[in-house]
């Protein structure tokens, strides 16, 4: 063992008159491995909202939407589609008119809301976006049997079936088989030309979109895509097609491969394919930018601890002062003297990022781990030995010889492990009411070893450079006046 | 006498003194001042001496007149305001500190009036310290210092530790530490200004049988004049200079 080593490593296992700076150091260490083990934590579930966020959006979303610039109508769609579906990674896709509109409840006169219409095929959508599976009522645009109900009933004319968002069909008021009005447009009155009238479409309500993504849920109405066309006069024109890739990842070099393949006049204007990745763009950067804010303030957190670091090692340097002093005497350089209170700190740092990290990891397979577990008693059965050995040992010294503190030890980290294996289980989102918020059923978990890596590797640097000062400090005592010290 | 394992040690660096009227040490016009804001406090003024190889020198002067502070210069641990201090007529102060510190450790132990031993480790350890410094290899440091204790008559004590040892035990500890890298000189401060009557005896005896044996130079600050009788020469301090050195 290196001299600095073995002068460091007593230093840090004092146990006689320097005990309180021993406390300190198990404080310290403590406070590195409960920041270490937050962060590691609070990444990995924010990972797993992340991840799943993701999944359950690729799932039931296109992975690139095509359209033109201007989001004009263009023709000869179905030729577009032919030249998108011949390349590579795609693997469906689904003219669609997409347009804003306002609407009316037939309880209603005046306009409720204005929402966003999309004019979709069924079967082609189906294939993009798994739509139907999503839908509880009837996808049957034409014929549904709440159409033909409609039909029947009133003396209005109806353009067809509209499937709509369910939180959005609850905030009108609306229940299958209602009929809803679409104001497309305002047209001039056929006697007065100064006047405008409503464009009106009455559509039969047919069912509910149920994505649990509240983009949807709270703003879109389904159609046919025939009955869109005819809702805006665009017959065989639609305005986006959706694209489903067989690998969302590759979606931007596919989506730059269909700018160029798919060609439209100059007078039709530039098409314009945009991936998932940018259109969810707002909810992945506020999550990035979550993240960011969390490693942040657990890098705070570490700060924090790194101050313990650095107090316990001035107060260890005040405590030894005088052996500094006879250390310098014996032939000791500044440089010597500088790397034993490094050590100590370096090593306060290291043991508490591996505890912290061991801990964070530990938490998240428990976290994660459905495994049927035993009763939170067995916890407080184990508890309580390890409570009472705490109390012996705060009132008599634990047995010193290395054989019994060492089984001690692996007893404790025994009863520890299989006391928090009892406690910590799967946070259920179902049982605390928030399914629908996060739309999960239990909280995830995903472990990102590359911050953990990372988290690891600033956790020891901070720790390294809260050690500088009272090293430095120590190093720069003046022997003589170390010696003198009192 | 319990010397045999030292006296080995002496062999294998094959320290004889040749000529014990050869300069070791050579102080010229030391001056030493602390500052106090604008206040000067001169403590050593134009000291010149010389310690020989192999000799026992004696310090002696009234309390304040300065001995610790030429001591702590003699042994590196200070630097003067003015003048030099010469070892086989090289200027140690010149040294950068890593050097510096190698030259105190392998030149120059000491020992103090209270014993310094570090109280983590053991008096083994605390012997050996000066060795692990430099010597990877604990286990023949680890020795030596075992011989060393053994020969100052402490060989049941090397696992205890400083606060299990009697003041007497402790100096005993300390002066065999001052003697692990076999030093030129040792410098002793106030060595048994801290004991008994009974432990004072035991180390001065202590001492003289090392002069005798190993040949290191002994400069030691006393007070003590029955001490002082003892020694090859002795130089007395007044107020920062010399003004006697005789024997």
């Amino acid at each position: 063992m290196r001299f600095e080593w073995f002068v460091a490593s007593r230093y840090l296992r004092s146990r006689r008159k320097q005990s309180f700076i021993s406390i300190i150091s198990f404080i310290s260490i403590g406070g590195v491995a409960l920041g270490v083990a937050t962060v590691i934590l609070v990444i990995a579930v924010l990972d797993g909202v992340e991840h799943g966020l993701r999944d359950r959006f690729l799932a039931n979303e296109a992975h690139v939407v095509f359209r033109l610039h201007d989001h004009s109508f263009f023709g000869d769609y179905e030729k577009r589609i032919g030249q998108i579906a011949s390349i590579d990674e795609v693997v469906a896709t689904s003219p669609v008119i997409l347009a804003q509109i306002a609407v009316f409840p037939e309880h209603s006169d005046t306009i409720q809301d204005v929402i966003y219409i999309k004019g979709i095929d069924p079967v082609q959508e189906d294939a993009v976006t798994g739509f139907s599976k999503l839908v509880s009522g009837s996808t049957d645009f034409q014929n549904s049997e709440y159409i033909e109900t409609a039909r029947l009933l009133r003396n209005e004319t109806i353009t067809g079936g509209i499937v709509l968002g369910e939180r959005l069909a609850a905030r009108l008021g609306i229940i299958k088989g209602d009929v809803l009005r679409l104001v497309v447009k305002l047209a001039k009155h056929p006697a007065n030309e100064n006047m405008l009238l409503p464009d009106l479409s009455n559509f039969v309500v047919i069912g509910f979109y149920e994505s649990e993504m509240a983009v949807y849920d709270n703003n879109f109405g389904f159609i046919h895509i025939q009955d869109a066309q005819k809702l805006y006069h665009k017959k065989n024109r639609v305005n986006t097609i959706f694209i489903r890739l067989n690998d969302a990842e590759l979606a931007p070099q596919i989506a730059r491969e269909i700018e160029d393949t798919v060609r439209f006049t100059v007078l039709e204007g530039m098409p314009d394919a945009r991936t998932w990745m940018e259109i969810q763009a707002p909810l992945f950067s506020a999550l990035r930018l979550e993240k960011i804010a969390t490693v942040i303030i657990e890098a705070l957190i570490i700060l924090v601890a790194s101050f313990n670091i650095a107090s316990t090692l001035i107060m260890t340097v005040m405590e030894k002062t005088k052996d500094v002093g006879t250390l310098r005497t014996l032939g000791t350089s500044r440089g010597n003297i500088m790397k034993i209170f490094m050590i100590q700190g370096s090593v306060i740092g290291i043991l508490g990022t591996m505890l912290g990290t061991t801990l964070g990891l530990a938490l998240c397979w428990l976290l994660s781990s459905n495994a049927v577990r035993p009763s939170y008693w067995y916890a407080f059965v184990l508890a309580a030995p390890i409570l009472l050995q705490v109390l012996i040992a705060t009132r008599h010294a634990m047995p010193r010889k290395g054989g019994w503190k060492f089984a001690a030890a692996v007893l404790w980290i025994i009863g520890i492990g299989f006391a928090l294996y009892c406690v910590v289980r799967p946070i259920s989102f179902a049982e605390l009411g928030l399914s629908h918020i996060y739309q999960m059923n239990q909280m995830p978990i995903k472990i990102n070893w590359f911050f953990v890596v990372f988290i690891n590797v600033l956790s020891f640097l901070i720790c390294w450079l809260a050690t500088f000062y009272p090293a430095w400090q120590a190093a720069n005592l003046k022997p003589v006046e170390a010696l003198q010290h009192e | 006498m319990r010397t045999g394992i030292y006296e080995i040690g002496l062999k294998r660096k094959e320290r004889v003194v040749q000529n014990p009227a050869e300069v070791l040490i050579r102080i010229a016009d030391l001056h030493k001042s602390y500052y106090d804001g604008e206040s000067e406090l001169r403590v050593l003024q134009g000291i010149n001496l010389e310690v020989y190889k192999s000799e026992l020198l004696a310090i002696v002067g009234a309390s304040g007149v300065g001995k610790s502070t030429l001591l702590h210069i003699i042994g590196t641990l200070d630097r003067p305001t003015a003048g030099s201090v010469l070892y086989d007529e090289d200027d140690v102060f010149n040294l950068p500190d890593k050097d510096l510190s190698g030259f105190r450790n392998k030149e120059i132990g000491f020992v103090f009036q209270f014993h310094h031993l570090l109280p983590e480790f053991t008096a083994l350890e605390n012997v050996a310290m000066g060795a692990l410094i430099t010597t990877p290899n604990h286990k023949t440091v680890y020795k030596e210092a075992e011989a060393l204790l053994d020969y100052v008559g402490l060989a049941e004590r090397c696992l205890h530790y400083p606060n299990q040892l009697s003041g007497g035990e402790r100096q005993r500890v300390a002066i065999a530490r001052a003697l692990i890298n076999q030093p030129r000189v040792v410098l002793a401060d106030e060595p048994t200004g801290n004991l008994d009557r009974r432990s004072s005896e035991t180390v001065l005896e202590l001492l003289w049988n090392l002069n005798a044996k190993s040949g290191q130079a002994f400069v030691i600050v006393t007070h003590n004049q029955e001490l002082a009788q003892q020694v090859d020469r002795v130089v007395q301090l007044v107020d920062g200079k010399v003004v006697d050195s005789g024997t």
